[in-house]
């Protein structure tokens, strides 16, 4: 081979090196050389911009950090990044690839919780890491025992238990209304991640003897949702739970404005509810006093309040995830793709790599079973610590928060807990778009 | 009458002048060219991203960026004709099918490139019609009415220009009518611009109504394919009839049901229909 020409001897050579580099085994090419880790995320299609872009974004800024801070031993971690493309089959093709072609040990990411279904099982079957980032369906986890893969962020029941009690805790104060009058109306998506928050919803409600006068599902690529929109307004629903991707928030709120709709408040549930730039932009005003369950993003916490040194680094990855991607108020999804990337590869990477000098599934599922990071420990103020092989939520982080947030000018505010979070502006103001009147 | 099945009806009728002005594109290109366009609902995107862009980013009045994008579609109609359809005219039409679904993925790919993944809103709202108890959204009834008028004009033009008349001549029987002096090539691109065009007035409506993004298609796409078969191919009354027909199927479906249940007896309805019409509920 010379020069920019690529003749048929160079071929073989190449494709014959590439054979014998594919014919080591894993186990021994992990000893050396750069520490290869999948992210996998949405890079185009609807998720991409429903949240899934910032996960990946937030990944890479904590994994060039992690390098800049010498890796583990000096070895850096490699991003071999793939995109799903928001269609489950072309996340189980990628899946495929990354084990297969690329052999790796370990993939991260999965944003929407219809890949993590069939995922999950796949990496369980190959004996590799699948460390969640994102996808929150309880389903994904619950009583399947999983060994392989792992969760550090919420589940779906947390955020159904977190807007229930919200609302449950406010009844009476600021709605002026005994908790088993609030009529509660769910809307949702008919994927797992709606469908997994809805039936926590409807569990928890029922717990709290809440009235739910409403509950539909409805395709994430509805042309048209004007028609449950008049449904909402004959049911008189006081509250609006609505569990959505992109742009079904954006149509659903479009005709629900058009169509007359009014409520006292409306609680998304992440996914396109944590893009608060872009509602922002898209309704303006018109969003203000929504509320949102979802982790909190790193901006809403008090950084100082925080583990030694965790401060520090959510300022370090807001100055640069801001620097990079001017955003206003990045959103949690941006916390998450860096807070959760950042434990697997400071806890989870670095001791199994360490202990072990390779890098293999069962060194890293070792090394994950042994995490134990206190409340306060992440930048998005959780503990890590999973549930074992044996429980009903094997894999799934027990010290994952979700917090009930509101939008009040373009940025988010922690509402609940009550304890950490500020007085929220229950009902809507009078005046506001969408207020009951 | 229940206000609310009055506004789920009216809702339905609305919904239905939305669906019928992309399958009348659809069905005038597949009556005239025999070929399907896979990629129309991508045209009607890029016609949406044209409206946007011209509207947000070039500052130019809204009724003007929709003027333009009529012919920004028109062109990509014509384009898509001359440059994929045409050399393919006398292929298989499993070969047709595979190259306007290749393109359906390189404007989606072009679009994400250009545009990214982001959601664009024009951010233009209009106020509801209250009539009582019922709501009746400002923004649809407008797309209706033009909606209305664009079908109007087209038929007017099919009925009374020659060429439109020698458009419909072709569409009826394709091999005689070059034998009477017509020229099928040009008539081909002609359709194929009027096509782009239907597509660039649905891009129109439809941009105050959805938000903008690379595969935005996917909405309204099956749907319209959906509609069109269900008329009978190639048949404009047939597929415009369709379209209203769908939509209320939605949207009464939907309310005595769910939104999910409403596209479940609107499949449900197609299948039925496929056994029972397979050549379209008003295919002559």
């Amino acid at each position: 081979m010379t020069g920019g020409n690529i003749t048929r001897r160079g071929l073989v050579q190449a494709g014959a090196g590439a054979a014998l580099v594919a014919s080591v085994p894993a186990s021994v090419r992990s000893q050396s050389g750069p520490l290869r880790v999948g992210v996998m995320t949405d890079l185009s299609g609807p998720f991409a911009g429903a949240g899934s872009q910032p996960l990946f974004w937030g990944a890479e800024v904590a994994i060039a950090l992690f390098n800049e801070r010498g890796g583990v031993n000096g070895r850096q971690v490699q991003i071999v990044s793939a995109d799903s493309q928001s269609r489950a089959e072309v996340a189980i093709n990628e899946a495929e690839r990354l084990l297969g072609q690329e052999q790796l040990e370990v993939v991260t990411g999965i944003y929407s919780s219809a890949h993590a279904v069939p995922l999950s099982g796949r990496f369980e079957q190959a004996k590799k890491i699948m460390w969640i980032t994102s996808a929150i369906a309880t389903g994904v986890l619950k009583d399947k025992n999983l060994r392989y893969v792992f969760r550090p962020t919420v589940h779906s029941d947390q955020y159904a238990a977190a807007s229930v009690n919200f609302i449950h805790e406010h009844a009476q104060a600021r709605l002026g209304m005994a908790p088993d009058k609030v009529r509660l109306a769910v809307i949702y998506e008919d994927g797992p991640y709606g469908s997994g928050v809805a039936a926590g919803l409807d569990a928890e409600a029922k717990a709290k003897n809440m009235p739910i006068v409403m509950k539909e599902a409805y395709s994430a690529t509805a042309p048209d949702l004007s028609t449950m929109v008049t449904k909402l307004r004959r049911e008189r629903a006081d509250i609006i739970l609505h569990v959505g991707y992109n742009p079904d928030i954006t149509l659903f709120l479009r005709q629900a404005k058009s169509g007359g709709l009014r409520f006292k408040a409306l609680i998304g549930h992440g996914a396109g509810y944590s893009q608060i730039d872009k509602l922002s932009e898209t309704f303006g005003a018109d969003v203000n006093h929504f509320c949102n369950v979802d982790p909190a993003a790193t901006q809403m916490l008090d950084w100082s309040k925080l583990g030694a040194g965790v401060g520090d680094l959510a300022r370090t990855f807001m100055q640069r995830y801001q620097a990079k991607h001017q955003s206003n108020d990045p959103p949690t999804h941006a916390s998450m793709g860096f807070g959760n990337t950042w434990t697997f590869l400071e806890y989870v990477l670095k001791p199994a790599v360490t202990k072990t000098g390779g890098m293999t599934a069962d060194a890293l599922r070792e090394a994950a079973l042994q995490v134990d990071v206190p409340v306060g420990g992440t930048i998005q103020g959780n503990g890590v610590k999973f549930a074992h092989p044996g429980t009903p939520m094997s894999g799934q982080n027990e010290r994952s928060v979700a917090v009930v947030m509101q939008f009040d000018n373009g940025k988010s505010k922690v509402v609940w807990p009550t304890a950490i979070g500020v007085p929220p502006v229950l009902p809507l103001p009078a005046g506001h778009t969408y207020a009951a009147r | 009458m229940d206000p609310f099945l009055l506004e789920a009806l009216l809702n339905g009728v609305l919904l239905g002048g939305v669906f019928a002005l992309p399958a009348l594109g659809l069905n005038l290109v597949f009556g005239v060219v025999d070929v399907v366009w896979l990629c129309y609902a991508e045209l009607v995107m890029i016609g949406m991203y044209a409206v946007w862009f011209l509207y947000t980013q070039a500052g130019w009045p809204l009724a003007l960026a929709c003027a333009a994008c009529l012919p920004i579609v028109a062109g990509l109609g014509l384009a898509l004709h001359w440059l994929v359809v045409r050399p393919l005219l006398t292929a298989p039409p499993i070969n047709q099918v595979l190259a306007t679904g290749g393109v359906l993925f390189v404007l989606q790919g072009a679009a994400t490139l250009v545009f990214k993944t982001d959601f664009r809103s024009l951010g233009v709202d209009m106020p509801p019609m209250e009539l009582g108890d019922v709501f009746i959204s400002g923004t649809k009834l407008i797309a209706f009415c033009a909606a209305l008028v664009g079908a109007a004009c087209l038929w007017a033009f099919l009925k009374f220009t020659y060429v439109g008349t020698a458009i419909r001549a072709i569409a009826r029987d394709r091999e005689v009518m070059p034998l009477m002096g017509v020229d099928p090539k040009r008539i081909y691109l002609i359709a194929s611009g009027v096509g782009g065009t239907l597509a660039g007035l649905a891009a129109c409506l439809l941009v105050v109504q959805l938000d903008v993004h690379p595969f935005v298609g996917l909405s309204f796409g099956p749907i319209t394919f959906m509609i069109c078969v269900m008329g009978g191919l190639g048949n404009m009354l047939g597929g415009f009839i369709a379209a209203f027909m769908m939509g209320l199927i939605i949207s009464i479906g939907g309310f005595y049901g769910s939104t999910e249940l409403s596209y479940v007896i609107a499949f449900g309805f197609f299948i039925l229909m496929m056994f029972i019409r397979p050549q379209g509920l008003f295919a002559r």
